[in-house]
């Protein structure tokens, strides 16, 4: 089962530039070579200062959070960061 | 009211440095009996703009309304972003007061110049609609003047009626909405507010230096800040940016509070929303008074860009959409525009209508039921009037056990099992449930530092940390907006203050910021303790601790103990 992700706004280019529509992408990529979100990240040449909220599996998360088979990620560009954020804790892993 | 007198008082000297919610909550908590009915004579409708709106600090037009709300039963301030509190304040009217109450039927509408304020007959517009009623006032007043309403909901003193005002294009769209405080002006016997501000002095600024000094910092910030800037995020999308952000977080409602995600909510996003206001040739960005940096507003139409409806805010979408499966936004601009005809707060509509599809009244994902229920308030009938006193009520009358409401008002669009935080403040905000009491500048200015896991449930200090920043933003007139900004740009916060000491000739610095908010938070807490509220009231209802909220299967399960530590 590979992992689901969602890019939102802006970030949908990332992964097909002449996207249409408003929708989020959705498509699953192959566990092989993903340990942890940054790894995403990486495979789409998204930098840190890109993105602000990433939930995977509806946990706010943060890069080193690692992500396996079924997990479903979902990830916002930067000018998305609207949200009660003081209520919220990036979880990490080590 | 009672003998339809009006009249200009000069501000007593310590009320000079007070504005919005600092001068409605000082005002009602000195002036109303705290067990008064908030429906009769010895009740108050006080507005009064922030401390700079009307000058030309960006982001800034912003109206608070304060009164004894029918819907909590405590202190209440609602505030809207418009023209109207603009004009206002260059009348240099500091507050305006409603009070006593005027026998009989009749209605009357007051007009404010800056020569006086005199009162006319009101009657030819009771029972109908705002959209027609305001082309109408509009039409006799002059395009320039700023009109405040109530409509036909609160002509049955309906606990979920706002205080309209119009926004640009003078559509009856921007609500001081929450609590009912519509419903009080209606029990006065007052329709409507005209607010002339030709020939007005406009807002005196003791020091012009500091003051310049003051909005140039805050307007870099704001145009700095990925949310705030032009083309940022808010600029795009609206509110309803937070669509797909708090389902993706599991703490979107769903069904009356039954899930907190679903698949769907993506039908009724800010994107979606932003590129279908652009195919049908609404307006979008929009701002909802003159000088807004941020611009979240918009114009939504029907299909072709007819017949404009104003703004879809994020709180109405998820309200009349996604609480009620309604995914689609048609529906909900349509329901929007109802509530915005009657004179409806969005959010207690949208909540009651969940309750009154939970009791059977229409079903789930029933647009055009929902609308018939409007209808059913629009024809003043028994159904209409037990609908129109809101979540706790309709709950209650159809044998609902899920009523999602804390001192009687329907939740906002945060799941408080997902967001654990958010519940706090639901449960011991003064305003019963409100979102906007907990939406401030970071807990990280205020002190307290770090964050906090969303369903870790030890939230009392940062719950109340922000309630104090938001109740001290709520009197300056700046727009909740200008927060994200100012989290992240400390440059911004000094503008702020800087910009008040220019307005006002005062000396505040940073850390004033929460002393002001925590007097403003103490006079409400003192005023809800005289109307009889205990800490038992800072609860939230049983079904949020009982029942597991899918796809998180959380409760809330943040203790008394903890909730009685807030304040």
């Amino acid at each position: 089962m590979p992992i689901r992700v969602k890019f939102f706004g802006d970030l949908r280019k990332k992964v097909q530039p002449d996207i249409k529509g408003s929708l989020p992408l959705k498509f699953n990529i192959d566990p092989d070579g993903i340990e942890r979100i940054s790894d995403i990240l990486d495979k789409y040449n998204i930098k840190e200062d890109e993105i602000i909220h990433i939930f995977v599996n509806g946990r706010y998360s943060g890069l080193t959070k690692k992500v396996k088979n079924g997990d479903i990620v979902a990830i916002f560009p930067i000018n998305m960061s609207v949200l009660y954020k003081w209520y919220f804790k990036r979880e990490e892993d080590e | 009211m009672t003998t339809l007198e009006a009249k200009f008082e000069d501000l007593p000297t310590d009320y000079a440095a007070l504005g919005g919610r600092g001068m409605t909550s000082t005002i009602v908590s000195k002036e109303v009996p705290a067990t008064c009915n908030p429906l009769g004579i010895h009740n108050k409708v006080v507005f009064a703009p922030g401390i700079v709106t009307g000058t030309k600090a960006p982001t800034s037009g912003r109206i608070s309304v304060g009164g004894k709300s029918p819907l909590t039963g405590g202190i209440k301030e609602a505030n809207a972003g418009t023209n109207f509190a603009q004009k206002m304040a260059r009348l240099r009217i500091g507050a305006m007061i409603i009070e006593g109450k005027h026998e009989g039927d009749d209605y009357y509408l007051l007009k404010v110049t800056k020569d006086g304020a005199e009162f006319a007959d009101a009657n030819k517009w009771v029972g109908k609609g705002l959209y027609s009623t305001y082309k109408e006032l509009f039409k006799e007043y002059g395009d320039n003047v700023g009109i405040s309403a109530v409509g036909i909901s609160a002509e049955i003193l309906g606990a979920m009626s706002g205080i309209c005002f119009n926004d640009p294009e003078g559509l009856p769209s921007r609500y001081a909405g929450r609590g009912g405080l519509g419903a009080v002006m209606a029990s006065k016997g007052l329709k409507f507010i005209i607010m002339d501000e030709t020939d007005a002095p406009g807002v005196e600024i003791a020091n012009q230096e500091v003051f310049s000094q003051g909005i140039k910092k805050l307007m870099d910030a704001l145009k700095e800040h990925p949310v705030t800037q032009p083309k940022g995020g808010l600029n795009s999308y609206g509110t309803s940016v937070l669509v797909n952000i708090i389902n993706e977080a599991g703490g979107l409602p769903h069904r009356n509070f039954s899930r907190g995600q679903d698949e769907r909510a993506e039908k009724i996003s800010g994107e979606v929303k932003a590129e279908e206001i652009q195919k049908r040739g609404g307006v979008r960005p929009h701002f909802c008074s003159p000088g807004c940096i941020i611009q979240c507003s918009e114009v939504w139409t029907k299909p072709g860009g007819k017949d404009p409806v104003g703004v879809l805010e994020y709180e109405s979408v998820w309200a009349l959409g996604a609480n009620c499966e309604i995914y689609d936004l048609d529906a909900i601009g349509e329901l929007n525009r109802a509530c915005n005809d009657l004179g409806l707060d969005t959010i207690e509509a949208g909540t009651t209508i969940g309750v009154a599809m939970e009791g059977g009244l229409a079903k789930f994902g029933d647009g055009k039921g929902a609308l018939k229920l409007m209808d059913e308030i629009r024809k003043k009938t028994p159904t209409g009037r037990i609908l129109a006193q809101g979540t706790e009520i309709t709950g209650k009358v159809l044998g609902v056990t899920r009523i999602p409401t804390c001192k009687g008002q329907g939740f906002p669009a945060y799941d408080p099992r997902a967001i654990k935080g958010i519940g706090v403040t639901y449960a011991t905000t003064p305003m019963g449930a409100d979102h906007t009491a907990g939406y401030a500048i970071a807990p990280e200015i205020m002190g307290v530092g770090g964050q906090v896991d969303p369903r870790d449930p030890k939230k009392a200090e940062v719950s109340r940390n922000l309630q104090v920043a938001t109740a001290a933003l709520d009197a300056t007139g700046y727009c909740l907006f200008t927060a994200f900004a100012i989290l992240d740009i400390p440059s911004g916060l000094e503008g702020i203050v800087e910009s008040l000491n220019g307005v006002l000739g005062a000396n505040l610095v940073v850390d004033d910021v929460a002393v002001i908010g925590k007097q403003i938070l103490d006079v409400e807490l003192e005023f809800n303790k005289r109307a009889g509220f205990t800490a038992l009231d800072d609860r939230l209802p049983e079904f949020i601790m009982e029942e597991k909220l899918p796809p998180s299967n959380e409760v809330f399960n943040v203790t008394d103990d903890e909730l009685d530590s807030v304040f």
